[in-house]
C-alpha cells in the first residue's frame, strides 16, 4: 500500500513525475546542472529503477550521490566507472544505441512539440539572447522520450508557435517514429499546473493530469494553446511519503530543487544560505 | 604532423608567453565545458594582453565567453550553448548579441564537435542524421548542407572541417613535453587540439614524464598536438577543475552582480583581471578559499 504524503512543495511533486517517466533500464544523460533533473534520476534510481545508468558531465554510470550546490560534479565524477568524454559520449549515445530520456526545459515551448532555447523575438534583434541549443536538438527528436519540464507554466512559455525551433520532436505518433527510424515515445510537458502529453500529429496536447489543488480552467487559461481536455482527468499522482523522505534526508537535503522554481531576483539569496549549510557540513 | 612539436621535448612557457601564439584577429577554441575546466587564467591573460577581434568558438561556454566579451576582445562568437546554468543567462553575451550586434553563429553542439573531428581527421566534412525540422538549417546553411549517402541514398547533412589558429585548453597535469593528463571533465578538449593549429594548455601541475608513464590511460592529448604548456594552479578558476577543485560559487555570485551593468563589469576587470594572476588568486580568496574549494571537491557524498 502506498502511503501519500500531505506535506510536500510544487518542486517536490514535479520531481517525482520526471522520476515516474523513468523506467529500470534506461539510459539517461545529465546535461547541464539542472537540479531537478539529478535529483530525479536518483530518486528513480533509489527506487523504482535501480539498473537505470547515467552518463554525468564525463562520469559514465555514476553512483548515486546526495546533492550539493558546490559539489555535485565532483560527486558525480567520484562515482563513476569509467570516463568519457562529451565526444565519446555523444557519438556513442545520442547518435549510437540512443538515449531514453533527457529532460529538458526550455524558454518557450509550442504545440507541435517543439522548443526554443535560442532568441524570443527576431533572430537577428532578439528581445531575450537564451542560451542556445546545446544537444537539444538531439534530445527532443532521437531521445526516447521527450520529457520538457516548464517550473512556470504561462502562456509566456507554452505559446502556440515558438519563435525560434530550437529542438524538435519532429515525429511524433509511434508510427511516423517508427517510419523514421526513430524510437517511438512519449512526448510530455511537466509542468508546475498538470502534465500534458502529445500522441499524434495532428491532435493537440491532452490533460493527462492536473495537480492536487489546480483546476482544469487554471491549466486552460495559463496555456497558450488549444488542449485536449479528457471526460475524466484524473489528478497528478502525489508524492508518497517515502519519496519525500528521501529527497528531504538523502538525496538533496539543502533544498536546492527548489531552486528551479524560483525567480532569478530570489536566486543568489538563497544559495547562499544553501552555500553556507554546505560549508558548515564540511568535517574541518 | 609537423615534425618541430615532437621534436621539441621542452614547451613549457609563461602566461605572458601566450601573445606568441594568439594574435588580434586569431580564431581561438576555447576548452572546458559548462562551468567546467575553462582556461581562465589564459582568457584572464588574453585581457591583460589586450588582444582584440578574436573570433571564438566554444561548444558549451559560460563565464569564458562572457568574460572576454565583455572585456571587448570579441568580433565574432560560434557557439552551442553559453549560459552560465544556475546562475542566470549569460550577462554580457545577452548585452552584446541584443544591444550591440555581436556577429555570432548559432550552431548545434554536435556539428561543432563534428567540424572538429573533421578537421582533425583531415576530411572536409563529416556526414551525420542532422537536425532536421528545427531552424538552424534554414538559419545557417553555410554550415548545414544536406547529401545524400552514396551506397543508401539516405539524406544526411554535412557539416564542414572547422580548423581554428589556437585551442586553448585547461587540464590536471602534464610533463614538459606537452602530453596532457585530463581526469575529470573532458568535454571535447581532445577534439579542438586535434583540430586547431596551434594548442595551449595550461596545467594544475608539470610533472617528469615517467610521473605520467605511472598512470598512461590518464593521459589523453598526446604531445604531438601540443604547442606550449603552462602550470598555473587554479587556471580554471572560478570554473571547476575536477577532481582538483569545485567551481567557485561564491565568485560567480560576485561575477553575476557585477557583469549586470557594464559600468561595474568595468570595476570587475579592474579589479580582479587587469592585475596579474597571482593577484587575482588572492582577491578572490587566496589560499583559504583554494582549500576550501579543494575540500568540496573531496568531501562528497555517495549514496
Amino acid at each position: 500500500m502506498k502511503e501519500y504524503a500531505q506535506d510536500y512543495s510544487t518542486a517536490e511533486l514535479v520531481c517525482v513525475a520526471v522520476a515516474r517517466e523513468i523506467e529500470d533500464g534506461d539510459i539517461l544523460i545529465l546535461g547541464s546542472f539542472t537540479p531537478l533533473a539529478f535529483v530525479s534520476y536518483i530518486l528513480a534510481k533509489l527506487t523504482h529503477a535501480p539498473n537505470v545508468m547515467y552518463m554525468a558531465y564525463s562520469s559514465v554510470d555514476a553512483k548515486p550521490f546526495q546533492l550539493s550546490f558546490a559539489g555535485y560534479e565532483a560527486a558525480a565524477t567520484k562515482g563513476g566507472v569509467a570516463r568519457w568524454n562529451m565526444t565519446e559520449c555523444i557519438n556513442s549515445l545520442y547518435l549510437g544505441i540512443g538515449v531514453d530520456v533527457e529532460p529538458v526545459s526550455s524558454i518557450q515551448a509550442d504545440q507541435y512539440g517543439n522548443i526554443n532555447i535560442s532568441v524570443v523575438g527576431d533572430y537577428e534583434k532578439p528581445v531575450l539572447r537564451g542560451p542556445g541549443g546545446a544537444g537539444a536538438p538531439e534530445v527532443v527528436k532521437m531521445h526516447r522520450k521527450m520529457i520538457g519540464y516548464f517550473p512556470n507554466h504561462s502562456k509566456r512559455t507554452l505559446v502556440p508557435k515558438v519563435d525560434f525551433v530550437t529542438g524538435t520532436r519532429w515525429k511524433i505518433s509511434n508510427e511516423a517514429r517508427t517510419k523514421a527510424g526513430l524510437r517511438p515515445g512519449p512526448l510530455k510537458y511537466i509542468t508546475n499546473l498538470a502534465i500534458l502529453t502529445k500522441d499524434e500529429e495532428d491532435k493537440p496536447f491532452k490533460i493527462e493530469s492536473v495537480h492536487p489543488g489546480v483546476s482544469i480552467d487554471q491549466v486552460i487559461e495559463n496555456t497558450g494553446f488549444e488542449l485536449t481536455v479528457p471526460k475524466d482527468v484524473p489528478e497528478t499522482e502525489k508524492p508518497t511519503k517515502e519519496q519525500v523522505r528521501l529527497l528531504r534526508e538523502k538525496i538533496d537535503p539543502y533544498g536546492i530543487v527548489a531552486f528551479d522554481f524560483m525567480s532569478g531576483k530570489d536566486r543568489p539569496a538563497y544559495l547562499k544560505q544553501i552555500l553556507d549549510r554546505e560549508v558548515k557540513a564540511l568535517a574541518y | 604532423m609537423r615534425k618541430d612539436r615532437v621534436i621539441n621535448q621542452n614547451k613549457v612557457a609563461k602566461l605572458s608567453d601566450i601573445t606568441r601564439l594568439i594574435k588580434d584577429g586569431g580564431r581561438v577554441a576555447i576548452g572546458g565545458a559548462w562551468l567546467s575546466s575553462h582556461p581562465m587564467a589564459i582568457i584572464r591573460q588574453i585581457i591583460r594582453s589586450k588582444i582584440k577581434h578574436l573570433s571564438l568558438i566554444t561548444i558549451l561556454g559560460s563565464v569564458d565567453i562572457d568574460l572576454m566579451i565583455g572585456a571587448g576582445c570579441v568580433d565574432r562568437l560560434m557557439f552551442s550553448f553559453v549560459s552560465m546554468e544556475a546562475y542566470g543567462l549569460a550577462p554580457n553575451f545577452r548585452r552584446a548579441i541584443e544591444k550591440e550586434g555581436l556577429a555570432y553563429d548559432e550552431i548545434t553542439g554536435l556539428a561543432i564537435i563534428l567540424g572538429f573531428e573533421a578537421a582533425g581527421r583531415g576530411v572536409p566534412f563529416l556526414p551525420y542524421r542532422g537536425p532536421f525540422g528545427s531552424d538552424y538549417l534554414e538559419q545557417r546553411p553555410e554550415f548545414y548542407k544536406t547529401i545524400n549517402c552514396p551506397f543508401t541514398g539516405e539524406e544526411m547533412i554535412a557539416v564542414p572541417a572547422i580548423k581554428p589558429d589556437v585551442a586553448i585548453i585547461h587540464a590536471q597535469r602534464a610533463d614538459p613535453a606537452g602530453n596532457i593528463q585530463i581526469e575529470g571533465t573532458g568535454g571535447s578538449d581532445l577534439e579542438l587540439a586535434k583540430a586547431a593549429e596551434k594548442v595551449i594548455v595550461t596545467v594544475e601541475e608539470i610533472v617528469p614524464t615517467e610521473v605520467l608513464r605511472e598512470n598512461p590511460y590518464k593521459t589523453k592529448i598526446p604531445r604531438f598536438y601540443v604547442d606550449m604548456v603552462i602550470e598555473q594552479p587554479f587556471g580554471a578558476h572560478p570554473t571547476s577543475s575536477i577532481p582538483s577543485y569545485v567551481g567557485d560559487p561564491w565568485h560567480m555570485l560576485t561575477y553575476m552582480e557585477m557583469a549586470a551593468s557594464p559600468d561595474t563589469f568595468k570595476q570587475y576587470l579592474d579589479d580582479y583581471v587587469m592585475t596579474s594572476e597571482d593577484e587575482y588568486l588572492e582577491a578572490v580568496g587566496g589560499l583559504e578559499q583554494m582549500n576550501l574549494l579543494k575540500k568540496l571537491a573531496e568531501e562528497v557524498k555517495l549514496l
